[in-house]
């Protein structure tokens, strides 16, 4: 008898879902750091904060997934930043999105990566 | 496959319990005489198409770890000798973010560390007195699942690059 084997991914929960991740990491960004100016002394305690809410809420959604969250917070002066990535992963499962934020002194840029499992 | 002799294997094999179809039947047949033979049906399992393609291995945790130092290494090396003395430049460098992972994923294809499942974060910005910050939180399994960075800087850039492996089950 070979039915042994269940399937887990069915439909939506197989792969990854961009869009309702990127509303659910604008929303923890909001949340963190939504009216506040850049501050050097807090700054790291926000990243912390993002990255921390942002996969509470991906975990919660229950999906069979690995979740990678990256956050980068940079001050507006004028410089330039290039963020670049490359995965060697599942294409049809596995997935990432990118959210960027800014206000008037700041910059954030948070990447989510997933990976099945 | 003919539709035909649908009728006469179940009345010749009145063993089958399974009410079969045509090819079935005779598949079926096939296993009663000759129980020893390992062939997978793949006309059987309908209900999953691909489970004869992957045979499951029941591995629990990888044969080789993820080779942190090597990858270090290489990090070190690629970054240095690429950007050392590159002054910034907003169009190269955005070539370069694109060139570096390309060329540190394909570097790590040489090692053919199997199983593991890799995402390679390569960032480059000007240095202008700003402050920046980044982090990063990972849901995995410590036990096999880690990352390697490695940061580098010289008068008007820096460069982050990041490599996380997951063992994939």
């Amino acid at each position: 008898m070979l039915t042994g084997m269940e399937e887990y991914t069915s439909g939506d929960d197989g792969n990854f879902n961009t869009d309702e991740t990127s509303v659910l990491v604008k929303e923890c960004i909001e949340g963190v750091i939504g009216g506040t100016d850049y501050n050097h002394n807090k700054v790291n305690q926000w990243t912390a904060n993002i990255v921390e809410h942002s996969l509470t809420h991906l975990v919660k959604q229950g999906r069979p997934f690995k979740y990678i969250v990256n956050c980068t917070i940079m001050q507006k002066s004028g410089a330039g930043l290039h963020t670049a990535s490359s995965c060697y992963w599942d294409t049809t499962t596995d997935g990432s999105c990118t959210v960027r934020w800014e206000n008037r002194t700041m910059y954030c840029v948070v990447s989510v990566f997933a990976v099945a499992m | 496959m003919s539709e035909q002799p649908k009728e006469k294997p179940p009345k010749a094999e009145k063993k089958v319990k399974l009410p079969a179809e045509g090819p079935r039947a005779k598949e079926k047949a096939g296993r009663i005489k000759d129980p020893a033979s390992t062939h997978v049906d793949e006309h059987v399992t309908h209900e999953d198409p691909t489970a004869s393609l992957i045979p499951n291995t029941y591995q629990l945790s990888p044969n080789k770890p993820f080779p942190i130092t090597t990858i270090s290494h290489i990090l070190k090396e690629e970054i240095t000798h690429r950007l050392r003395d590159v002054r910034y430049d907003p169009v190269r460098s955005r070539e370069m973010t694109l060139t570096l992972c390309e060329v540190i994923r394909t570097r790590m294809k040489e090692f053919m560390i199997s199983r593991y499942k890799t995402v390679i974060l390569v960032h480059i910005g000007q240095l202008n007195g700003q402050g920046l910050q980044i982090s990063s939180r990972c849901l995995w399994d410590p036990n096999f699942d880690t990352f390697v960075s490695h940061s580098f800087k010289n008068t008007s850039l820096f460069c982050s690059a990041t490599v996380y492996g997951i063992y994939f089950e």
